[in-house]
């Protein structure tokens, strides 16, 4: 790996890519195997999997176009990142086709005869909304969903990018005029995919909150992973002056805001459910309670906010680059485990199962997710270099 | 009242044109050995903790240990009140329904931290404090619209009166004053 | 094209304008302070003599309703809670934008607040007073509203945890006092500049009292700067608690339409939303009769715009979640209780609501619009009128209930509308009062702000 700090270019972009690569075709191959053991597990390990991933590109491109619209001056040395994970959208659209042929495995409503009034096992209550769970309508809605992610995610990195050969201070607006449509488009795509790819799986169950919940995680899941990716580079002595103390500093900040943000998403949709106590929703709750499933949930309960929330309460956590990159790697493990949490007890409503699959796809599609972000990556230069904002982002401090 | 304008020392008062000149002027007071002095401005200036040599705040403490007593309490008291002492059954949920006190245990908690906060920071800058020597300097009141002072307090170790102004002049103290308790 | 290295760098270091006219500190101090030494204008009286005639009219009506009881409102049965809850929903919702411009947009830095933050955290105190008038009035026997009170009594008796209505005495009795304290807070450095300036030895007196003996000591700022971001921090999460507690009076119910899980944050958003709306028809106000327009920038209120327009998208996501779920819930109920808003008897309130708060806001998309004076102080005021009749179309989703038999109609009597009218008036004396008596912009965090105030500004000259 080899770093040109005058040009901010990578030269060589290192073995990165062709480890990550490796280890994601060989470990998805091995997932494929227990496809043939357990089909049905292979989806659900396989959906968990993808909607980690994905909600880290979705994240990346939530927070360009935040950064674009509120014209933020920190973190315009970190848009690079977010914008390269952004960019793996074509990628994880590839990596959604697998899906297509699990949907009757995954999802309860795809099968016709639920919906057949002739049939033993029409559902009444699914046949109130099949206009909006039925294949076909699935399918379009996420060509939809990929289109737009695509469309703001490209058109994004590629004048970002056109930016750098020239000076044009023009483009920067010209961001930010799309960034803001695009953030009407984003909340919406994100919601519904969130209730096709999640929510549905548990097809009788919904709630209103659901889609914000999701994005919240998928918020949480960017700052980590571009804490992460700031970490790896400044370990191998890349971009230490750029990305400094004072970003890492604000992104412990977002983070831990964030870490109580998702912990109030989750909480109001838990409490109102808890207090209301009726037996069409609650038992979402119970099933992920009544059982060993139990352990699952105290392990996000601690996991996921109390453990962060401690340990990035107080200024030295959040300046201190090493412990704030293993609270970073704790925060990815437990999104995992909050859609872990929310896939698996669907098919599993009887108590934890844990199946090798759950971790061979997440591995094989992490690496596939990380060598495609790597090699967007290192493709350009790692900061907007002429970005009218850079100096002031170089030299920002908190005070 | 007399006793309590006695209690406070004498201070000498020197104007500053700028935020930037207070800052060099305190930098050179704690690199002279000067420590019962302070920098006053209409507003906070950056840097000026790093120039006086002043440590963070520990008002942080105050805070954190007010909002865990008020949350310990209010656990408490919703314990006390719908577990133990008047036990009553309310829409088929438990006595101690924690999920349903995390509203008022969360309010609580904020609370006690803000009076933390605020009566802390009274406590630590010894207000209310209406009586002071400054404040029998003329040109003092300026201190609240534009200008920049500072004030050297006659309990400093290293307080001579004689020296003391010479040395404010020389570093580009205007209108250096010599301020008594009991001036009025 | 060519910029240099060296004014990139010095570029970041430089700071942007937020306030016109590159004033002094002086200038600053006394554009503020003159309004409060200042005769009133007649503006001002007559503003002032309507609002204390309307806080007469709201004061007579409680005796009157001490007397007679709640009967003399227009509750009836399936609407057991009328304009009492509404009016309070609404106040406690105007007060979040004085706490996120004072609170979080301190804390993301954002500077250009330091000209409205003052008088919104005014109005926040001012809105949640008439907040908490109404649930106090609404219990019927005000007599007995210490109960809500944790008080060992001689009945034995604690109050029930477990109630919303409870937690609202909490959540917004800790709302108050944080706002208060977070308010004066800021105010002490200001006081101590009216002292100083006060000719008259009673103004003298006062605003010395109240301004706690302040010296401006760099020793005494950093503790008060520290105060001032814990009070910030800890304000934070209220913004998002208190309203989310408010909208768990409807939540935490059985009722189609108000048992839906996205009520907390929606609740905060719409709060967040018509409280702006209030920030931004009351700044234009105070801009325009004190003649403010350089320190209340055009810019500064193009930003409040922006907010407005994000928060009123996040209020119109909320409805078409509410819509699409309770189709998609299959609940046939769920279904009704939206169908029946859109179509129903108070179809007209939910088309007032739909096109004030989710239709007006578009037209910041455009900046023409957005930084236009008329367009903006008419968008805000239509803002307000939305936001109030969301709380109306929610509280009267009571009228069909269940029980097809016991539905009924709700319309207000004269009564409950000369108690909303008349708490504008107890809002607006008290703020006009705040407008005449304490600065109403936050003179040292705009001091602060200025470029010279930055100790590097004068690089290079020497000090």
């Amino acid at each position: 790996m080899k770093f040109d700090s005058s040009t901010y270019r990578f030269t060589e972009p290192g073995k990165l890519g062709k480890i990550a690569l490796s280890a994601g075709l060989v470990f998805l191959v091995i997932s494929v195997l227990g496809y043939f053991q357990d089909s049905a597990q292979f989806f659900l390990a396989y959906i968990t999997s993808f909607m980690f991933w994905l909600s880290i590109a979705l994240g990346g491109l939530f927070f360009t176009m935040l950064h674009h619209l509120t014209g933020a001056k920190w973190s315009t040395v970190l848009r690079r990142v977010s914008e390269s994970a952004a960019g793996t959208i074509p990628l994880m659209l590839i990596l959604f086709i697998p899906i297509l042929f699990g949907l009757h495995e995954l999802f309860h409503w795809s099968h016709p005869e639920v919906y057949d009034p002739a049939s033993p096992s029409l559902d009444e209550l699914l046949k109130k909304k099949e206009a909006y769970l039925n294949v076909p309508f699935f399918v379009i809605r996420a060509v939809i969903y990929f289109a737009v992610w695509f469309l703001l995610s490209h058109y994004l990195t590629k004048t970002s990018v056109a930016q750098d050969s020239g000076h044009d201070d023009k483009l920067t607006g010209q961001m930010r005029r799309v960034s803001a449509p695009g953030m009407v488009l984003f909340a919406l795509t994100i919601t519904f995919a969130s209730f096709d790819w999640l929510m549905s799986l548990d097809a009788h169950w919904f709630s209103t909150i659901f889609g914000v919940y999701i994005f919240s995680g998928a918020f949480l899941a960017i700052m980590s992973f571009m804490i992460l990716v700031g970490y790896f580079q400044r370990r191998r002595d890349v971009l230490t002056d750029v990305i400094t103390v004072e970003h890492y500093h604000d992104l412990g900040k977002l983070t831990f805001g964030f870490i109580i943000f998702w912990a109030y998403m989750a909480f109001s949709q838990y409490f109102l459910i808890w207090y209301a106590n009726i037996p069409e929703e609650n038992y979402w709750y119970l099933y992920r309670w009544d059982n060993s499933w139990k352990y699952v949930s105290l392990v996000i309960i601690f996991g996921h906010f109390v453990i962060p929330f401690v340990g990035l309460l107080t200024r030295a956590a959040k300046r201190t680059i090493p412990y704030l990159a293993v609270m970073a790697g704790w925060i990815l493990v437990m999104r995992w485990a909050d859609l872990y949490w929310l896939v698996m007890p669907t098919h599993h409503q009887g108590g934890f199962h844990f199946s090798w699959m759950d971790v061979t796809t997440c591995v094989g599609v992490g690496g596939l997710f990380v060598w495609f972000f790597w090699k967007r990556y290192t493709s350009y230069a790692v900061v907007p270099v002429k970005d009218p904002g850079l100096e002031a982002s170089i030299h920002f401090t908190n005070t | 009242m007399k006793s309590i304008f006695q209690t406070l020392p004498q201070v000498i008062l020197a104007e500053f044109d700028s935020a930037h000149s207070l800052v060099s002027a305190a930098k050179k007071l704690r690199e002279a050995g000067y420590t019962k002095y302070d920098s006053h401005s209409p507003f906070p200036v950056h840097g000026m903790d790093d120039a006086m040599g002043l440590k963070r705040s520990p008002l942080g403490y105050v805070v954190g240990v007010m909002g865990f007593t008020g949350m310990i309490g209010m656990i408490a008291l919703t314990y006390w009140t719908s577990a133990v002492d008047y036990r009553f059954v309310i829409s088929g949920k438990p006595y101690f329904s924690w999920q349903a006190f995390v509203p008022v245990i969360f309010a609580i908690t904020v609370l006690f931290s803000a009076l933390g906060a605020f009566f802390g920071m009274l406590a630590f800058n010894q207000l209310p404090r209406l009586f002071h020597p400054v404040f029998n300097s003329e040109k003092f009141s300026r201190v609240t619209d534009g200008g920049f002072f500072i004030s050297v307090q006659a309990d400093d170790p290293l307080y001579d009166r004689g020296k003391v102004i010479s040395f404010l002049e020389s570093i580009g103290g205007r209108n250096v004053e010599v301020v008594d308790a009991d001036e009025k | 094209m060519n910029v240099s290295a060296k004014e990139l760098s010095d570029s970041s270091t430089q700071r942007e304008i937020l306030v016109l006219g590159n004033p002094t500190f002086e200038k600053i101090t006394e554009a503020v302070s003159r309004i409060v030494e200042g005769k009133p204008t007649r503006w001002w009286y007559a503003l002032f003599s309507i609002s204390v005639l309307l806080t007469i009219m709201l004061f007579a009506n409680l005796v009157y309703l001490f007397w007679e009881g709640t009967g003399i409102w227009g509750l009836n049965n399936p609407v057991g809670w009328g304009w009492a809850i509404v009016n309070f929903v609404f106040w406690v919702g105007i007060g979040h934008a004085g706490t996120l411009i004072s609170a979080i947009l301190f804390l993301l830095r954002q500077r250009w607040r330091t000209s409205i933050n003052r008088f919104a955290e005014a109005m926040t105190i001012f809105a949640v007073i008439c907040a908490l008038l109404f649930p106090a009035i609404h219990v019927g026997r005000v007599w007995v509203l210490y109960w809500v009170f944790p008080l060992p009594n001689q009945m034995g008796m604690w109050p029930n945890f477990r109630s919303p209505l409870l937690w609202d005495t909490f959540a917004v009795g800790t709302y108050f006092t944080c706002s208060l304290l977070f308010w004066y807070v800021g105010l002490v450095p200001d006081l101590a500049t009216l002292r100083d300036r006060a000719k008259a030895r009673i103004k003298k007196i006062l605003y010395g009292l109240f301004a706690l003996g302040w010296r401006g000591g760099n020793r005494q700022w950093r503790h008060y700067e520290l105060s001032y971001l814990v009070l910030a921090g800890v304000s934070t999460p209220l913004v998002l608690s208190v309203h989310s507690i408010v909208s768990t009076d409807f939540a935490t119910s059985l009722l189609p339409g108000w048992h839906t899980t996205i009520f907390p944050p929606y609740f905060v958003a719409g709060a967040i939303f018509s409280g702006f709306a209030m920030v931004m028809t009351l700044s234009l106000i105070a801009r325009k009769v004190f003649k403010l327009e350089d320190i209340i920038t055009t810019k500064t209120l193009e930003r409040m715009n922006k907010i407005i327009l994000v928060t009123g998208l996040m209020v119109g996501y909320a409805y078409s979640m509410e819509f699409f779920i309770a189709w998609y819930s299959g609940n046939d109920y769920e279904r009704f209780a939206f169908i029946n808003r859109a179509f129903g008897p108070y179809a007209w309130a939910y088309w007032i609501m739909v096109s004030c708060n989710v239709i007006v806001p578009q037209l910041f998309w455009f900046k023409r619009l957005r930084t236009s004076i008329p367009v903006m102080f008419i968008a805000s005021i239509f803002v307000n009128i939305g936001m109030w009749f969301e709380r109306f179309v929610i509280v009267v989703t009571l009228s069909r209930d269940y029980l097809p038999s016991s539905w009924d109609y709700y319309s207000p009597t004269i009564y409950d509308i000369m108690l909303l009218v008349g708490s504008f008036g107890l809002f607006f004396t008290l703020f006009l009062l705040f407008l005449r008596y304490l600065p109403m912009v936050a003179m040292s965090e705009v001091k602060g702000v200025l470029p010279q105030a930055d100790p590097h500004y004068n690089h290079g000259e020497g000090g």
